[in-house]
């Protein structure tokens, strides 16, 4: 067995033994990463659904381009290719007259309130979906240039009050999830590194005589590094665990709610990644909790 | 040690000028009142603690100018015991001899064998898996002198190792000590203990306000090269 190997399975054995025997500091150590990460990971899940419902939304969001009467079928695919083309389209949709009237029909529940009519007046369009990030009132404006004097087009049709407000919504939900990671990743950092730090002073006795036997500062300071990971992974998958049961027990009655808001709810949980992502975030704060907590103590050392 | 003076705040000397040699394989006490500066002295020897001023050779090395990342390799060559023992409560007595091996990384089976020969020779290895709060005062300060002493160490320094024991214990304690030094290991203990340091006959130095008042040879002490 190498030496590093050996010295490595010391400071584990010395990081489990310190969990076990300071096991109020260890709990509570392990209490306040579960807490901070319920907090962050329910925000995280909160802006996960919120984007998703807002990607959805935006999915939705289209331009319409009214064509002028008399297109020919050739003249009407090579006007779709080309506005295909233009920067920030997805996808361009051709919606002939006879289709615009048939939707009408749809939409207006039969054919008798057409049946007066001599002629179809609808036009035919084509539905221009915008990619993700050109759905902004910016975006659309330099769409709109690029379209301008487009041979065929006769009107261009669009929400831009709607695409502004999703614009505006998304921005602010991206940028208050920034904030709220920020504000709490900080606090939790805090709060852990002083944690930590309570549980170094509750074992100064312990690091005084490793330090008096000539324990190098690496063993002396790795399993208190080990032992802010272990029980930061610890408390990420408490966290993880009560995230989860909320989630479950709250889940019917969300999705009640957004349902009669914004007629359908797509909720979902993290995914693997993201789970494995939040334990990983906790055993990364207790891992910077006790480096923080390290710094400026001496001791013996 | 050369001109070496210790205060922890302006005016007010823990010790002042200093100088003194303590030979390899040498046994010095270092005596005087409460507050002559005896523990400062030792822990300028172990790098507890660094000199205010002047410069201080342990084993080749200048203790004074020692940076942080040096002090294990001179702890590890110096081994040290205190009045209150300095043991894990949560650890056996095995355990607690074994955290100097530990350090150094020597391999578990070998280290276990030094442990038990250790023990034995303090007397100790029937009690190696008790916990240090189930022995006696005098079990626990051999326990404490088994770890300074496991791994070999140029140097022994004890203070006061015998302040909380009586007078049988104290004297199986020095005893233990006085054997490690015949095996070539230099030792300082500090003590106030007038009739150990008549008992033993060894160089005694004697320390007031700081100051080293008097070097008294031991009787018929042959001296070997600086340590």
């Amino acid at each position: 067995m190498s030496r590093v190997w050996m010295l490595i399975r010391i400071a584990f054995a010395n990081a489990v033994r310190g969990i076990r025997t300071g096991s109020t500091t260890s709990s509570l150590a392990v209490l306040t990463i579960a807490i901070v990460l319920v907090l962050v990971g329910s925000a995280s899940l909160l802006v996960n659904n919120m984007s998703g419902l807002l990607d959805e939304f935006g999915r939705e969001l289209q331009l319409t381009a009214y064509l002028e009467d008399g297109i020919p079928e050739p003249e009407l695919q090579r006007l779709a290719t080309t506005v295909g083309g233009a920067p920030g389209v997805e996808r361009v949709e051709v919606v002939t007259r006879q289709e615009a009237l048939a939707r009408f029909e749809k939409i207006a529940g039969g054919a008798e309130l057409l049946a007066g009519l001599e002629e179809n007046p609808l036009p035919a369009s084509l539905e221009i979906h915008l990619l993700p990030g050109a759905r902004t009132s910016e975006a659309i404006g330099i769409l709109e240039s690029s379209l301008d004097g487009l041979p065929g087009i006769d009107e261009l049709a669009h929400g831009r009050e709607w695409i502004e407000g999703y614009a505006r919504a998304l921005s602010l939900v991206r940028g208050g999830a920034t904030v709220i990671s920020i504000v709490l990743g900080l606090a939790a950092l805090s709060i852990v590194a002083n944690t930590i730090r309570l549980a170094l002073y509750a074992r100064r006795d312990e690091l005084d005589i490793l330090a008096l036997v000539g324990a190098s500062r690496t063993f002396v300071r790795v399993p208190f590094m080990l032992e802010g990971t272990l029980q930061g992974l610890l408390g990420g998958v408490i966290a993880l665990l009560i995230v989860f049961g909320a989630y479950e027990l709250l889940l019917p009655q969300l999705r009640f709610g957004l349902e009669l808001l914004v007629g359908h709810a797509e909720l979902r949980f993290f995914t693997t990644a993201e789970a494995l992502g939040l334990v990983a975030a906790g055993g990364g704060l207790g891992l910077l909790g006790s480096m923080t907590a390290l710094v400026g103590w001496r001791g013996q050392t | 040690m050369y001109h070496v003076s210790k205060s922890y705040m302006a005016g007010v000397y823990a010790l002042r000028d200093v100088s003194l040699e303590v030979r390899r394989g040498e046994f010095v006490f270092l005596t005087g009142p409460s507050g002559a500066g005896k523990t400062t002295l030792l822990e300028l020897l172990f790098a507890a603690e660094q000199p205010s001023e002047g410069q201080i050779l342990v084993l080749g090395r200048n203790a004074a100018r020692l940076g942080a990342g040096a002090i294990p390799a001179l702890r590890r060559r110096v081994g040290v015991v205190f009045q209150d023992f300095k043991l894990l409560e949560d650890r056996t007595v095995e355990e607690n001899v074994r955290l100097a091996l530990d350090v150094i990384g020597v391999p578990r089976r070998e280290a276990r064998s030094r442990v038990f020969q250790m023990l034995k020779s303090v007397g100790l290895q029937h009690r190696r898996f008790h916990h240090p709060l189930s022995l006696s005062g005098g079990e626990q300060q051999r326990v404490a002198l088994a770890r300074a002493l496991v791994n070999e160490p140029e140097i022994l320094l004890a203070d006061e190792p015998t302040g909380n024991l009586d007078p049988e214990l104290t004297l199986e304690i020095m005893d233990l000590i006085v054997s490690a030094s015949t095996r070539g290991t230099t030792v300082m203990v500090a003590t106030h203990d007038l009739s150990l340091i008549e008992r033993y006959g060894k160089r005694v130095l004697r320390l007031e306000d700081g100051r080293v008042i008097e070097d008294v040879p031991a009787a018929g002490s042959r001296l070997g090269s600086e340590a």
